[in-house]
């Protein structure tokens, strides 16, 4: 806060620095954490969903369920492409620097009226 | 859509919000939205209301200025203030209202909690509790005498040693027997949880009473 | 726009906060805590048979147990959160409040508010025996009397309700316009404050109008549930994760490690933690379907804690050091770590087998502790000793006391919540063999003395900021505004 003139040259270099490598481990991690249990929920429900349709015959009507599940999945991941292609993602993360540039000035201009 | 001030305010404020209350509220309420709710006067049972003539004859001058005669309307209106009293002093705090069928719950205090036994204006809203310091009183009624619950309010000490509950001498007229209205009315409430029940502990004066 | 923004002529910190008031809310959050302590402390008295006061109507320790509750989360969590939203709000907006006259309309409003909870409490259950209180219940079938309502941190008694409800609008309207008006992307902690204010009312509303006036039984169960949830999850938290993603940036002169992290965070925290209210009732004759959809997302949400505690720790990551040696700092991430500690507890805790043992015990009461003092209150203590070195133009009258005040608040209530965790587990197996209900009550003493003491620990950490803020409000004013920036 002493330095709060000059914060917003120094910022974008520190974080570069530690993050770069921070981000890719984390990312990874998590997507194990969450995609590994909930493939595995999935496969054993395919399974399940193969083994219905091959003893019975009327095992065809196990596909209606599963059909309006990948087609709600679809919905949503269409909604998520049009997020993003409409820009709905870019420069997510530009409020965060923002704020603290904002703050900074503030408290420089509210140093020099007490002075 | 997800960063705009719109879409915070009315997806997560108001969208989520409501969805859960969907769910975890208005499901309950259309469930059991076909069991009417009881009024005071009708949960009166002849359980209670030989317990509350009995207190009429236990303390007959205090019964009198504070309640007057044991009739039916009466004993209602002392249920409904005996809740407030144990809304009021805390009591629900540290005593639970519903046996659970787990834990040997159900060999401890009688039989597990079904929801038509919560489907009246004495639950509302209900007092399922969260915390056991002492026992849970869904099913305590008729186990202990009036004249137990006067001392035991008083100075729960001097029937229960080990208690850690506070004393309550402002139900009483000074002494033990001579509980007030509110003293009377705790004492009813008290006697009534679980009085609907198979469980309810069974007296011979019972039969003769008229169940007016 | 980043750009344009910043070679805007930027307001001046005078017009946009008003600082005075930020200190009224602190005060007023300060006494407040002090009378929940007194009742807390009063409460462990009673339970370990010491108490001096027992049997003395105002003083008994079942109204005061509600004050403990509603002194804590109506007296200090809302004014000491009014306070910083007064101080963060326009400055991350750069816009003014609604009104500066409304905020000081609703810091007395609020104040008459709590205290009346807090009147009605204590005197209200001795007026229910008044022929003009019986006859007034009646004639408006209310289902209570002048005193406490019957839902767990809804207490509030019903003739104040409305104007609380009243009170959380304005305030919502008060904040809610600078937020309209700011111009660009909004920062992460302004959808935390956003969201809060919308869900408190609404939560406010619910919990004390519904299981009240309409709902009996088992659906007034769900709703108390939603209620007891809601109030700590959509109320508490929100405010607090978004002072968090304020303040602890600022802090580290460094912005926050992810911002898109942080929007996984809020919304699914959105999404997950109001499904969870019937999981505080399990086992009760609420549907079972609805019990496990509760305990479903209540694990769910740990994910969605793991992405916000990743967020922050990647922020600190290379300023460890600052744990150590800044005060706010090590407030906060202590915070945090206890923030994580409740959650995985909670986890765990909220499943049919862990919930078999530990429901009715002293278990969750520990777990409260810890998530509304470790957490919570740490974090606003964290505000204060960065604030009021600059609210006040001085510097801590002592740092030593600072830290006892950190210590003590750390150890009291860390040991609070392992010895109540361990006296939950001793009371849950004591009650399933059919021991006599006494064995619990004197197999509990020992944990019970140990809990006071550290509740004492507490009380005493307190009793050090109270007097280092009066010495420091006494003290000389500094004249370089370097020092004050430096918090102890």
């Amino acid at each position: 806060m002493n330095d709060a003139d000059q914060s917003s040259p120094k910022t974008p270099q520190k974080r570069t620095a530690t993050s770069g490598r921070l981000k890719p481990a984390v990312l990874v991690v998590m997507s194990v954490l969450i995609l590994v249990p909930s493939m595995v929920g999935f496969i054993m429900k395919f399974l399940e969903f193969i083994r219905t349709f091959q003893d019975s015959t009327d095992g065809a009507f196990a596909i209606t369920p599963m059909l309006n599940y990948l087609l709600a999945s679809l919905g949503f991941f269409s909604l998520l492409v049009w997020a993003a292609a409409n820009g709905m993602f870019r420069d997510i993360e530009q409020p965060k620097h923002q704020m603290l540039a904002n703050d900074a000035r503030l408290n420089a201009e509210r140093a020099a009226s007490l002075r | 859509m997800f960063e705009s001030k719109a879409g915070i305010f009315f997806i997560a404020g108001i969208g989520f919000f409501g969805f859960a209350f969907l769910s975890n509220a208005v499901v309950p309420i259309l469930m059991y939205k076909d069991l009417p709710e009881q009024t005071a006067e009708e949960v009166v049972n002849p359980n209670i209301l030989y317990q509350f003539k009995e207190l009429s004859r236990r303390y007959p001058d205090s019964f009198e200025a504070a309640i007057g005669e044991p009739t039916k309307e009466n004993c209602a209106q002392a249920l409904r203030l005996g809740r407030q009293v144990y809304i009021g002093e805390g009591c629900w705090h540290c005593h639970s209202q519903f046996v659970r069928p787990v834990s040997n719950d159900s060999k401890r205090f009688g039989a597990v909690s079904e929801t038509w036994e919560y489907q009246n204006e004495l639950q509302r809203p209900v007092m399922f509790g969260t915390r056991r310091v002492g026992p849970d009183l869904s099913r305590e009624g008729g186990r202990h005498g009036s004249d137990w619950h006067t001392v035991h309010f008083f100075r729960p000490k001097t029937v229960s040693p080990d208690s850690p509950m506070p004393e309550y001498p402002w139900l009483f007229d000074g002494a033990p027997d001579q509980p007030n209205r509110r003293g009377l009315a705790l004492i009813t409430y008290m006697q009534w949880l679980g009085s609907w029940h198979s469980t309810y502990p069974y007296y011979e004066e019972l039969d003769a009473l008229a169940y007016e | 726009m980043s750009s344009a923004t910043t070679n805007e002529i930027l307001p001046r910190h005078a017009d946009l906060v008003e600082e005075r008031l930020v200190r009224w809310y602190f005060y007023a959050a300060l006494a407040y805590l002090a009378i929940s302590m007194t009742g807390g402390i009063l409460m462990a008295l009673q339970l370990i048979h010491w108490n001096p006061l027992n049997g003395i109507e105002w003083l008994s320790a079942g109204r005061w147990r509600m004050i403990h509750t509603n002194a804590v989360a109506y007296g200090f969590i809302a004014n000491a959160f009014l306070g910083v939203l007064h101080w963060s709000v326009p400055r991350l907006t750069l816009q003014r409040v609604l009104s500066q006259k409304l905020s000081y309309f609703i810091f007395i409003a609020w104040q008459a508010v709590v205290l009346c909870t807090a009147a009605g409490i204590i005197f209200g259950p001795t007026l229910q025996a008044q022929d003009w209180v019986a006859s007034l219940t009646d004639q408006l079938h209310l289902p209570m009397g002048l005193g406490a309502q019957g839902v767990e941190w809804g207490e509030t008694p019903f003739w104040i309700d409305p104007v609380a409800l009243l009170g959380l609008a304005l305030v919502a309207a008060n904040f809610l316009t600078p937020i309209a008006r700011s111009k660009g992307s909004m920062y992460v902690t302004l959808w935390y404050f956003m969201a809060a204010f919308i869900w408190t009312f609404l939560t406010y509303a619910m919990g004390n109008f519904l299981p009240e006036y309409s709902l009996t039984g088992t659906s007034a169960g769900a709703v108390g549930g939603l209620f007891i949830h809601d109030l700590v999850g959509l109320f508490v938290t929100p405010l607090g994760w978004g002072t968090m993603y304020y303040i602890v940036p600022i802090i580290l002169e460094k912005p926050i490690w992810s911002q898109g992290l942080s929007l996984v965070g809020f919304w699914g925290l959105a999404f997950f933690y109001p499904l969870q209210g019937i999981h505080h009732f399990l086992y009760t004759p609420i549907p079972m379907f609805l019990q496990y959809g509760a305990i479903i997302s209540t694990i769910a949400v740990e994910f969605v804690v793991a992405t916000v505690i990743i967020n922050f720790m990647g922020t600190l990551w290379g300023d460890g050091r600052k744990v150590v040696t800044n005060l706010p700092v090590r407030w906060f991430y202590t915070g945090m770590i206890f923030y994580f500690i409740t959650c995985f507890q909670c986890a765990l805790q909220v499943t049919l087998t862990f919930q078999k043992l530990i429901h009715f015990t002293d278990w969750v009461v520990g777990h409260a502790h810890l998530v509304m003092f470790g957490v919570f209150s740490m974090w606003i203590f964290g505000m204060m000793t960065y604030l009021f070195p600059i609210l006040l133009n001085k510097p801590w009258y002592s740092r030593r006391l600072c830290e006892w005040h950190f210590w003590l608040s750390a150890a009291g209530v860390f040991i609070m919540f392992l010895d109540l965790g361990l006296a939950g587990v001793f009371q849950g197996y004591y009650w399933s063999s059919l021991q006599p209900w006494d064995v619990s009550v004197t197999g509990s003493q020992p944990f019970w003395i140990t809990r006071m003491f550290a509740g004492l620990m507490i009380a005493g950490g307190f009793l050090c900021f109270l007097w280092n803020l009066l010495r420091t409000a006494r003290g000389r004013s500094t004249d370089s505004p370097t020092a004050v920036s430096a918090p102890a």
